[in-house]
C-alpha cells in the first residue's frame, strides 16, 4: 500500500512541470476550530499560486504519527514541509529529518522548543503571543483613562498562552500611562465559560468595586458578562475584554456587552507559512521568525472580523 | 471499615433497636464539618476581608449554584458506588449531551445552524434528546458491567473515551451557539439548584423507602446474598447505571442552558468532582453505604471551598493544593468520628 502510494506520488512529481511546488503539511489535528481556519487558509492561498499543490495530513494529536508523516513527505520528494507541531518540545526529530534531507521546513502557529537551532532552510511562522494580552490591556487602559480597579480572569495555569497573557496585563499596568490601574483580584477559570460565571458571581457577592474585567480569552469574558447580567449589573456600561474574537464574542460585542477582543489571524498564518515555504524552496532568505500581527477588535471595527474566524 | 459496612449497610439495619439506642444518622458528622467550614470562613472573613461570609444572599446562592451540575451527576454516581461500582463516563457524557441538545436548541436566526431545518424548536426536544442520549449510554454501561462481567472501572473508562469522541466528532469540535431563550431559561437563576435538589430528593426517597433502594443496598453489601434472596442482580445493575447515565445527560442539558452554548470539551473532570462529593458525603467506595443527604452536603462543601477561597482571595495555585487536602481531611475526620462512636 505504502509502496503504491510512494510510486503514485513519484509519478505525479515526474509528470508535473519543472516549476511545480508540492508542499506537505502535517497539522496537529483537524477537529479544532482555529486550526481548521488556519488549514483552510493554507489550502485556499495555495490554490491562488500557479503550480503549487498542498497535501495536508492529520497527525491526530500524536507525536510519532507526525514524525512518520514528515518522513513520508521526504520520501515522496516534496518541495517543502509545513508542520503545526503536536508537541512543541518534541520537534527535534522533525527538524533533523528535514535538515538531513535538505527539504525546507516551516513550523506554523506553535513555537518549537528548538527554534533557536533551526537550520538555514527552516523558519517559524506565527503570531507573537506577547501582543494579544498587550493589545487587550492597552485598549482597556485607554477606556479607563489609565486608572481604575480591574479583575483578572486567567486561563489554565499550566498553559503558556494563559501565563503570557496574564503577564502582559501586569506589564501594561506597570507602564506610565496605565499606572493608575490596580488589580484587585486575579483568579483562574480554566478557559471555561461556566467557571468564569461562577468566579464572577463569587466576586460580585463580595461586593468588589471594579471598573473593568480583563479575561485571557473570550469564553471566560462572555461567562463574566452572563454572571453580571444575572446579578443585575448593567453590562452595557461595564468594560469587559477578552482574546480570540470568537463568533459568540463578536455577537456579545454587537449586543453592546463585550468591549474589547483581539483577533488572531489564523488564515493569515496559513498564508504566511505557504509564502515562507515557497521562498525557502526558491532559495530566498526568510526570517527565522515571521510574525503575523494580532489585531485589536472593538465595536468600531468589529464588522470586518465577523466572517473571519 | 469492612465491618462498618455491614452494620450500616441498609437504613433499616441502622434503625433497629439492636443498636441499643437510636443512632444518629451518619451524615450528621459531615454536616458538622460543613458548618465548621462555614464558621471558619466567617471568622477569617472578619479578620482579613472585613465582611461576613455567610450573611450574603448572593454568595449563599452561588455556593450551591456552582456545584449544582456536579451535584446532579453525584446523585447518579452515589448510587453506582453504593452497588460497589463507579461511573467514570459522566463527564464525557456531559460533553456529548451538551453537543446533541445544543444542536436541537438553536434559534431560528442562528447563522450557522447544525440542522438548519430544526431551529427554533420547543425546548422539550433538545431536553428529551439530551436525556435519551444519557440514558442510552447508561444502559450500555450497565449492560457491559452486568452481562460481560468486566469491572465497572474499565467499562465506564472505555465509555468515557468513546463519549468524548462522539462529542468531538459531532461538529468536528466546533462550538454550537445561538441557542433559544426558552432553552437558556433552564439554566437561568435558581433552576440548576432546583433541578439538583429535586433529583436528589427523588432518589433519596427511592433509596430509603422503596424496593429499588433495598435492592441497591443489598447488591452493594453482598451481591451473592442479594442473588440468593431472589434479586435479579443483572437487571438492577443496568437500572442503576441507566439512572446514572440519565442524570449525566440532565447535567449536560443544564450546563448547556447555563452557558448558552454547546461545547465538546465541557464536563472534563466532572466525574471526579462528583465522586469527591459522594465520598465526602460518606459514601463508601467498598459499596453498600451511602445516602443522598450526605452527597448533597458533600457537593455543598465543595461549593463552600470554592467560594471561600475566592472570598479570601487565595492564590489560584494554592487553591487546588488546599482543596485536595481538605477532601482527604474531611473524610478522615468523618471516619475517625464514626469509629469512636462505635467503640463507645
Amino acid at each position: 500500500m505504502k509502496r503504491t502510494l510512494i510510486a503514485l506520488a513519484a509519478a505525479t512529481v515526474l509528470a508535473s512541470p519543472a516549476f511545480a511546488a508540492k508542499i506537505g503539511v502535517s497539522m496537529d489535528k483537524f477537529d479544532d476550530n482555529f486550526l481548521t481556519v488556519l488549514r483552510n487558509g493554507m489550502a485556499d492561498y495555495a490554490k491562488t499560486q500557479p503550480g503549487v499543490t498542498v497535501q495536508i495530513e492529520d497527525a491526530k494529536d500524536d507525536v510519532s504519527k507526525q514524525i512518520s508523516q514528515v518522513q513520508n513527505f521526504i520520501a515522496n520528494g516534496v518541495t517543502a514541509i509545513i508542520v503545526n507541531p503536536v508537541d512543541t518540545s518534541a520537534t527535534a526529530a522533525i527538524t533533523k529529518a528535514a535538515a538531513e534531507a535538505g527539504v525546507p521546513l516551516v513550523y506554523v502557529n506553535r513555537e518549537p522548543a528548538d527554534v533557536a537551532k533551526l537550520g538555514p532552510k527552516a523558519a517559524f511562522v506565527a503570531s507573537n503571543e506577547v501582543e494579544s494580552g498587550t493589545l487587550e490591556t492597552k485598549e482597556i487602559c485607554k477606556l479607563l483613562d489609565g486608572k481604575g480597579n480591574i479583575l483578572v480572569i486567567s486561563g489554565q495555569l499550566s498553559n503558556q498562552a494563559a501565563v503570557q497573557r496574564t503577564k502582559d496585563i501586569h506589564d501594561v499596568i506597570a507602564t506610565d500611562p496605565c499606572k493608575g490601574i490596580k488589580i484587585i483580584a486575579e483568579q483562574t477559570a480554566n478557559w471555561d465559560r461556566t467557571q468564569a460565571q461562577n468566579l464572577m458571581t463569587n466576586w460580585l457577592s463580595k461586593g468588589l468595586e471594579f471598573d473593568a474585567v480583563v479575561s485571557n480569552n473570550d469564553e471566560m469574558a462572555v461567562g463574566a458578562i452572563q454572571a453580571m447580567k444575572a446579578a443585575g449589573v448593567d453590562t452595557k456600561k461595564a468594560i469587559v475584554g477578552g482574546v480570540d474574537a470568537t463568533q459568540d464574542a463578536l455577537a456579545s460585542m454587537k449586543a453592546g456587552d463585550l468591549k474589547v477582543t483581539v483577533f488572531q489571524d489564523a488564515a493569515g498564518q496559513g498564508k504566511g507559512a505557504v509564502d515562507a515555504a515557497l521562498a525557502l524552496a526558491a532559495g530566498k532568505p526568510v526570517d527565522k521568525k515571521v510574525y503575523i500581527p494580532f489585531q485589536l477588535v472593538t465595536p468600531a471595527n468589529m464588522d470586518q472580523f465577523i466572517k473571519k474566524n | 471499615m469492612a465491618t462498618d459496612t455491614s452494620t450500616a449497610s441498609s437504613p433499616s439495619a441502622a434503625e433497629t433497636p439492636a443498636a441499643g439506642r437510636r443512632r444518629l444518622p451518619p451524615e450528621l458528622s459531615i454536616l458538622g464539618v460543613m458548618i465548621g467550614m462555614m464558621l471558619l470562613f466567617e471568622v477569617l472573613g472578619w479578620l482579613f476581608v472585613g465582611q461576613s461570609f455567610i450573611a450574603n444572599p448572593l454568595r449563599l446562592k452561588i455556593m450551591i449554584l456552582q456545584e449544582s451540575e456536579i451535584g446532579i451527576i453525584a446523585v447518579g454516581v452515589t448510587q453506582t458506588i453504593i452497588i460497589a461500582g463507579i461511573d467514570l463516563s459522566s463527564g464525557s457524557v456531559v460533553g456529548m449531551t451538551a453537543m446533541i441538545s445544543a444542536s436541537l436548541a438553536q434559534a431560528a436566526d442562528a447563522p450557522h445552524a447544525v440542522y438548519p431545518a430544526l431551529t427554533g424548536l420547543n425546548p422539550i426536544f433538545p431536553v428529551a434528546a439530551g436525556l435519551l442520549c444519557g440514558l442510552l449510554v447508561g444502559v450500555v454501561n450497565g449492560w457491559l458491567i452486568a452481562y460481560t462481567k468486566i469491572p465497572p472501572f474499565i467499562a465506564t473508562l472505555g465509555m468515557m473515551v468513546s463519549a468524548r469522541g462522539v462529542a468531538n466528532w459531532y461538529t468536528n469540535g466546533q462550538p454550537i451557539g445561538n441557542l433559544t431563550d426558552s432553552f437558556a431559561e433552564i439554566g437561568a437563576g435558581w433552576w440548576p439548584v432546583i433541578i439538583f435538589l429535586g433529583v436528589a430528593f427523588i432518589f433519596h426517597i427511592a433509596l430509603r423507602y422503596t424496593r429499588y433502594g433495598k435492592f441497591t443496598y443489598a447488591i452493594g453489601a453482598n451481591p451473592l446474598a442479594a442473588r440468593v434472596s431472589g434479586i435479579n442482580v443483572e437487571r438492577h445493575t443496568v437500572l442503576v447505571y441507566m439512572f446514572a447515565g440519565l442524570l449525566s445527560g440532565l447535567c449536560g442539558v443544564v450546563h448547556t442552558a447555563r452557558a448558552i452554548s454547546g461545547q465538546a470539551g465541557v464536563g472534563m473532570g466532572f466525574e471526579l468532582d462528583a465522586i469527591a462529593a459522594a465520598v465526602i458525603g460518606g459514601t463508601s467506595l467498598s459499596g453498600g453505604v451511602g445516602r443522598m443527604t450526605g452527597t448533597v452536603i458533600g457537593a455543598i462543601i465543595l461549593g463552600i471551598l470554592t467560594s471561600g477561597f475566592t472570598f479570601l482571595n487565595v492564590d489560584a495555585h494554592y487553591q487546588e493544593i488546599i482543596k485536595g487536602g481538605v477532601i482527604i481531611a474531611a473524610v478522615v475526620a468523618d471516619q475517625y468520628r464514626q469509629r469512636r462512636r462505635k467503640s463507645v
